[in-house]
């Protein structure tokens, strides 16, 4: 059984991620006063009759920065989630969706149906293309004799490689001088400008998406031992890994086309919790959905406020923030193992 | 036969009479912080930018454009039939051997960028081959060139008239700038503009150093972003609708449109608050003219009469 503290852990860590939102929305580069944008979030709500700013200041806190502080909440928990996923299901510390070529054949499915017009259907192109990625990273895999997590790696690293170039050649070849700059810093991953149009995509994916990946941690756990271990403990092996491999492709699609490919939240959360949860994933995943989610609301927070009234994409802070931590937790499990 | 040589030495020495008034060749300049050394006055040049083609059109030096690249449409009148005719070497950033290949003794390009391993070449390596190198001196970046002001653009007439030894078609091209710059009224109504080049989940925007400040200070407007000490930023949205312009300025790009901007603007839910935007209330200027060069001047002009239309009521 749990000690109490992991037992309270998901609890507090609510409490945190509950705070940070609500702290949180009250910066950045507009000035407005703590109070009122409290008060202002409950008028909208219909809790409080008078929103004590005017009409610019309503829609800076309602329209920007709430929309915004929830998809980074969600898109956190959904990549924390998709890392732990991939990690279990490919027996392999280094997974995430960046390492494994999803975030690359998302971007690469999304950039295509951008530049084809279809701007509404990019969730759908991102989707397509991290499980067209997910799909050759493990044919390409499987056709090395089998997964170990070297050969899934590799086979990923080579798979991005390939849809990032394919990626760049369509950015050299449609896009001006101009569009390029928007572009960039989609692909650095940056979360400025989110409408509430694409926050309730997100929110819906990582909510359902989320609570069904989140139900298969019992599951997880039997495949941490293996996948003969996994299937004498009456886990539908095959059928277990193809449902968890789509929900992770396309929790991935609908987050990389609304914020791009935000690299290392995927890689680092699960590890970070991992060592204070241990890796048993009823635990694992919740866990690693709640810091992840707080890990991405102040991230994000930084990136809007640090150089206001400049827009920094968050993909270069979690990238900054994240890779120095991933060198730690190396170095740490250099001294466990 | 005897004369005729004679008779013709007097003539070479005739027509090469004005030219001692002018350019003393070699020229040497400094350009970006790269030492430029010029043995004549360039015959055969490639104009990369549009800025860059208009200089040249604008100083009567059309003829001596080989090729161009990575134009933003054509030239404004009275020069737009004269950069159709032009050779169009790449729609889009040209390699080396493509500019090679017109064998240019100069390439005069609109960013200091252009000049890389990615585009044209370094600008050591085209000097190395004998090809001169020459960037709009207001988009330096090896070198921060000062706040830009409407001097440092006829400073930069007045340099290439000199390289191209052309300086009386340069005085003159200043001397009318200058009177058409007199001209305008700058607006006492102390209202305030967003400059908006492009992007829509960051918008791109014209801060507090270059074109665009200078041409905002002409015009009476107080750029919201003026305080940033940089040419252009990707900025926040919040932190526009906090400041809540009065006038939003789009830059019309060929692919960029002006309808593009618009529309986006008026379906965002955020940017349809503006009060710019509910009352329609821009300026618009042409893409080429947004950065350093002779159209800076005329769209100037251009958008004053815009603003004047402009009924604003605090």
């Amino acid at each position: 059984m749990n000690p109490p503290r992991l037992r309270l852990i998901v609890p507090a860590l609510v409490v945190v991620l509950l705070a940070s939102i609500v702290l949180a929305v009250t910066l950045g580069p507009a000035d407005i006063a703590p109070m009122e944008v409290w008060q202002t979030i409950g008028h909208r709500l219909g809790l409080v009759a008078e929103s004590p700013v005017g009409r610019l200041r309503e829609a800076i806190i309602w329209e920007l920065r709430l929309p915004r502080l929830l998809v980074a909440a969600a898109t956190g928990a959904g990549l924390a989630l998709c890392g732990a996923v991939l990690q279990a299901l490919t027996r392999n510390p280094l997974a995430d969706p960046y390492l494994l070529g999803l975030s690359s054949g998302a971007s690469l499915g999304a950039v295509i149906f951008l530049l084809a017009g279809a701007t509404l259907l990019m969730p759908l192109g991102a989707f397509l293309g991290a499980a067209a990625a997910m799909a050759l990273t493990l044919l390409v895999t499987q056709l090395l004799g089998g997964v170990t997590p070297s050969r899934a790696i590799l086979a990923g690293i080579s798979i991005s490689a390939l849809a990032a170039a394919g990626t760049s050649l369509l950015i050299f070849w449609a896009v001006t001088a101009d569009s390029y700059r928007e572009i960039l810093s989609w692909l650095m991953g940056s979360l400025g400008g989110v409408v509430w149009g694409e926050a309730l995509p997100v929110l819906a994916g990582v909510t359902v998406l989320g609570g069904l990946l989140l139900i298969s941690g019992r599951a997880l756990d039997a495949f941490a031992f293996g996948e003969t271990a996994a299937a004498s403990l009456g886990v539908d092996v095959t059928r277990l890994r193809w449902l968890l491999l789509g929900g992770t492709a396309l929790l991935t699609g609908i987050l990389v086309s609304i914020g791009g490919a935000i690299g290392f939240v995927g890689l680092v959360v699960p590890h970070i919790v991992r060592l204070a949860t241990g890796s048993r994933h009823r635990l694992l995943l919740p866990v690693s959905m709640l810091v992840g989610a707080i890990f991405m609301v102040w991230t994000d927070t930084a990136a809007r406020s640090l150089f206001a009234p400049r827009e920094l994409p968050v993909g270069i802070l979690t990238a900054l923030v994240g890779a120095p931590i991933f060198l730690l937790v190396l170095f740490r499990y250099r001294r466990i193992t | 036969m005897r004369p005729l040589p004679a008779f013709l030495g007097v003539f070479t020495l005739l027509a090469a009479a004005p030219a001692l008034a002018g350019t003393d060749y070699p020229l040497a300049l400094d350009n970006c912080g790269v030492s430029l050394s010029l043995p004549a006055a360039p015959k055969r040049v490639v104009a990369i930018r549009s800025t860059s083609t208009e200089m040249l059109l604008a100083l009567g030096l059309g003829e001596r454009i080989v090729g161009v690249a990575f134009q933003d449409g054509l030239a404004p009148e009275p020069w737009t039939a004269q950069s159709a005719a032009l050779p169009v070497l790449s729609e889009k950033l040209p390699s080396p051997e493509v500019v090679l290949e017109a064998e240019p003794d100069l390439v005069y390009a609109g960013w200091e960028s252009n000049f890389s391993i990615e585009g044209v070449g370094e600008r050591a390596t085209l000097g190395a081959l004998g090809v001169a190198t020459y960037v709009s001196p207001a988009a330096c970046r090896s070198i921060v060139p000062p706040k830009l002001s409407f001097e440092a653009v006829f400073a930069e007439i007045a340099e290439v008239g000199a390289m191209f030894d052309v300086e009386d078609a340069a005085k003159a091209l200043v001397a009318e700038q200058r009177a058409e710059l007199a001209g305008i009224t700058p607006d006492r109504r102390g209202l305030t503009a967003l400059w908006y080049s492009s992007g829509g989940k960051a918008p791109y925007v014209g801060a507090g150093r270059n074109a665009p400040q200078m041409m905002l200070e002409a015009l009476g407007l107080e750029n919201i972003f003026a305080d940033v000490d940089d040419g252009w930023i990707s900025a926040s949205w919040e932190a526009v609708v906090d400041a809540d312009p009065d006038i939003i300025v789009l830059v019309d790009g060929e692919r960029n449109s002006v309808a593009q901007k618009k529309a986006l603007l008026a379906e965002n839910p955020i940017t349809s608050q503006l009060d710019a935007v509910m009352h329609q209330r821009y300026l618009v200027v042409p893409f080429a003219a947004a950065e350093a060069g002779v159209s800076n001047v005329p769209a100037t002009r251009d958008m004053a009469a815009q603003l004047a239309g402009l009924s604003i009521t605090p």
